[in-house]
């Protein structure tokens, strides 16, 4: 959407909003500050930012809502981030409608959907219902949310081929013992192959996808999903498989608190990476393979001590397989309203080859310890939050050098009313050239409700 | 590009509209738009309040419960029950880990809550170099089709 008629629908919407019975509005204020010295080059980083969101009910009838969400972001001081000094973005804005029966729903405007194996934000419309005998049907459609990253032609190749987008999932349920389903998902009509000048990167994505979540007896939950690219490749002949994605999780729960989780995972560079705008790091020419297994051991509860103990094995066929391991405690003590926690991870993994003589291979094996704590009474809430990384060869090029790098964030809250709270955050830490830098953080929250019970 | 859209929006309503006609949709009611109760801090186990079924969902209470497993791996079940996801959480909760453009990383904007389980935390913008390379596809969940703002300085 343009600019323009960004501030036309958002208007609109908010105009909206003056007939509901319920409107709450909520939103987060921040302000950063640091100071940034790259070899001399001296500068002061002060970015502001305000998050907002307005939520409003009963427009009308008791089925019709309104739900926005956006934010804005300005550089007091220097240029923080590559671009321009001062950003925004509507996240959403839409209109939903919810029947009293079958859970059905229909949203309009631009919303984000997570429905089968699509992830995406969109200029359109959705609807999901439940239909008899255990099914439900979804879908969307609109045009997708496009995204500025691509210079000159490529960009207009990426929002030529991004004129539509379409999905769709039908499920089928069987109570209390899970759910199947199946969706499609088609990500613009025009793919590089069928330009008049066809380009050498394709943008549009078709995929399918089936997803499971089987809990035959209270003690085993599994879910997982496959994912399929059916675009078609000229290119197709030298990929290894359409598959793009397996992700298969197995949890089975001994007992509330003693539950072991296994996970495998397996995608394929070329389909997995379909429709990428940054083709040049999510490569679909690396034709090889992501696997991965891992298992998990959670002990104890949640609201008191637990214990979590995992085990990670990954390769990638371009690279190398790498194991990662360790463990977590987690100490929650309500009474007092403080929580803790103790996480060590050491990860082998195997050497980079590269291109520089200079440095013919180097390892990635590192170990990270990160330990926090949280108070929260009353009024006023302090945390502290310390990570602390170490490397097994500093001869990593990205390492400049050092052997390990740390961040604390200190925090200290207080709620000045029901609705308003004010923190502020104080980090020491490093930036990715390895000098010290200290960074402040002054955050506002707050949420008003204003609900007119009893008629307009 | 408007007409297509309102075509699509008409072509929805008749397709619920025949569904509706030929009784094929599910008689149950609704559950709650927004759970009707506030909760308290921390994840929640539903299991400690709800027994046996969330009927709209056709999966046990329990399967929603927000275990370690649940805040890790939450894909299959927001792919399947966005729905119920919704009657607690906003987009905008979703949008602070996975915006298509955003501000700044989880982990800055809830510096004042180390509980959640914010990705990128420490000085990522070195890590992110090892834990790339080891497993560029776990990131392209949230980077390299959305989410690049940041990484196109370094990455053409
Ligand atoms: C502190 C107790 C508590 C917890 C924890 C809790 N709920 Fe609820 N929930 C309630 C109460 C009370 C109601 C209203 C009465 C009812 O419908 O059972 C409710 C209602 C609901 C409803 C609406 C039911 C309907 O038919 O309209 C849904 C859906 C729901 N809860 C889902 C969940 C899920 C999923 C979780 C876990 C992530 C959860 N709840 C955790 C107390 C809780
Ligand atoms: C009954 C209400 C309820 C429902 C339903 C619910 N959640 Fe949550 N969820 C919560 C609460 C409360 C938290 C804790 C938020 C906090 O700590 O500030 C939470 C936290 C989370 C977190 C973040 C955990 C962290 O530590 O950062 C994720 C991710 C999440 N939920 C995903 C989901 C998904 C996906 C669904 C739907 C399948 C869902 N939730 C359904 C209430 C709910
Ligand atoms: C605290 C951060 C956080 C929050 C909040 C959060 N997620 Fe996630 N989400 C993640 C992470 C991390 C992953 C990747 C997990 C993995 O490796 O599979 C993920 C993965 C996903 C995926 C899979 C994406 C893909 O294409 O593979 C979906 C879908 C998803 N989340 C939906 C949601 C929804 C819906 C909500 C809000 C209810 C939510 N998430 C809230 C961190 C978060
Ligand atoms: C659950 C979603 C999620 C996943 C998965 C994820 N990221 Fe991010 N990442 C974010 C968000 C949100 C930001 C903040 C973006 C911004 O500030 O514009 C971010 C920021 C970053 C940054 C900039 C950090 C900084 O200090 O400014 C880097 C680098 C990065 N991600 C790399 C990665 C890499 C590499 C992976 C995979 C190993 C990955 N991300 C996986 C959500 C994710
Ligand atoms: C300050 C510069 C910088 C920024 C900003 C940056 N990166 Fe990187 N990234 C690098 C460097 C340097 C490497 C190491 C390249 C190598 O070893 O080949 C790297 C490596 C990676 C890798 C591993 C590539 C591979 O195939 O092995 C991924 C994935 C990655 N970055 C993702 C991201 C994402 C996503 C973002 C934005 C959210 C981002 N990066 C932002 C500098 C940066």
């Amino acid at each position: 959407m343009t600019q323009r008629t960004n501030v036309v629908l958002l208007a609109a919407l908010i105009t909206a909003t003056a007939g509901a019975q319920d409107v709450s509005v909520y939103g987060t204020t921040m302000a950063q500050m640091w100071k940034q010295d790259i070899s001399g080059d001296k500068r002061t980083m002060a970015p502001a930012a305000q998050y907002l969101g307005i939520d409003a009910s009963q427009l009308g009838t008791e089925a019709l809502s309104l739900h926005l969400f956006g934010w804005g972001r300005t550089d007091l001081g220097d240029q923080s981030v590559p671009g321009s000094k001062s950003a925004g973005d509507l996240t959403y804005g839409y209109l939903q409608y919810r029947f009293a029966e079958a859970n059905a729903e229909i949203k309009a405007g631009r919303f984000g959907i997570t429905q089968g194996g699509a992830m995406e934000q969109v200029d359109g419309v959705s609807a999901r219902t439940d239909l008899k005998g255990g099914f439900t049907a979804s879908f969307f459609a609109g045009k997708p949310v496009l995204y500025k990253n691509l210079e000159g032609a490529a960009q207009k190749d990426y929002e030529y081929q991004h004129d539509f987008i379409f999905g769709t999932r039908l499920g089928w349920r069987m109570s209390k013992i899970g759910e199947l389903g199946l969706s499609y998902l088609q990500d613009g009509t025009t793919a590089a192959k069928d330009l008049h000048v066809p380009s050498p990167v394709d943008y549009t994505r078709r995929q399918m996808g089936a997803d499971i979540h089987l809990v035959p007896i209270s003690i085993i939950d599994f879910t997982g999903r496959t994912l399929w690219d059916m675009a078609k490749h000229d290119e197709m002949a030298t990929a290894p498989s359409r598959i793009a994605e397996h992700d298969y999780t197995l949890a089975v729960k001994i007992a509330p608190t003693f539950v072991v989780t296994g996970n495998f995972t397996e995608r394929n560079f070329q389909a997995y990476f379909a429709g990428t705008n940054m083709p040049n790091l999510f490569r679909q020419t690396e034709l090889g393979k992501h696997r991965g297994y891992g298992i998990n051991v959670v002990l104890g509860p949640a609201s008191a001590v637990q214990v979590v103990v995992d085990y990670r094995n990954t390769k990638r066929d371009s690279y190398g397989e790498a194991n990662r391991f360790g463990g977590e405690v987690r100490w929650t003590i309500p009474e007092s309203k403080l929580q803790t926690g103790l996480g060590l991870h050491r990860v082998l993994a195997d050497n980079v080859i590269s291109i520089d003589d200079r440095v013919p291979t180097y390892s990635l094996s590192h170990r990270e310890i990160r330990a926090w704590v949280m108070y929260e009474s009353g009024r006023y809430s302090a945390s502290l939050d310390g990570i602390r990384q170490s490397f097994d060869d500093k001869h990593n090029p990205s390492l400049a050098g050092v052997s390990s790098q740390y961040e604390f964030v200190g925090s200290l809250g207080a709620r000045l009313t029901p609705s308003i709270k004010l923190s502020g955050d104080l980090s020491l830490g490093a930036n990715p050239l390895f000098k010290k830098e200290v960074r402040g953080l002054l955050r506002a929250e707050y949420r008003f409700s204003m609900a007119r019970k009893g008629g307009k | 590009m408007f007409r297509r859209n309102t075509l699509l929006s008409l072509a929805i309503m008749l397709g619920l509209g025949v569904l509706t006609a030929c009784g094929m949709l599910s008689t149950e009611k609704s559950f709650a738009g927004t759970h009707p109760q506030e909760l308290g801090a921390g994840r929640p186990q539903c299991s400690s309040c709800h027994e046996d079924e969330l009927k709209g969902a056709a999966k046990t209470y329990a399967s929603f419960n927000h275990s370690s497993t649940f805040v890790k791996d939450h894909k299959v079940q927001s792919g399947q029950d966005g729905n119920v996801c919704a009657t607690c959480h906003a987009q905008s909760f979703c949008s602070d880990c996975h915006a298509g453009k955003t501000v700044m990383k989880p982990s800055t904007k809830l510096g004042d809550r180390p509980d959640r389980a914010t990705p990128h935390s420490g000085n990522y913008l070195t890590m992110h170099r090892i834990e790339g390379k080891i497993d560029p596809t776990s990131c392209y969940k949230c980077h390299g089709r959305a989410n690049n703002d940041k990484c196109t300085a370094c990455h053409r």
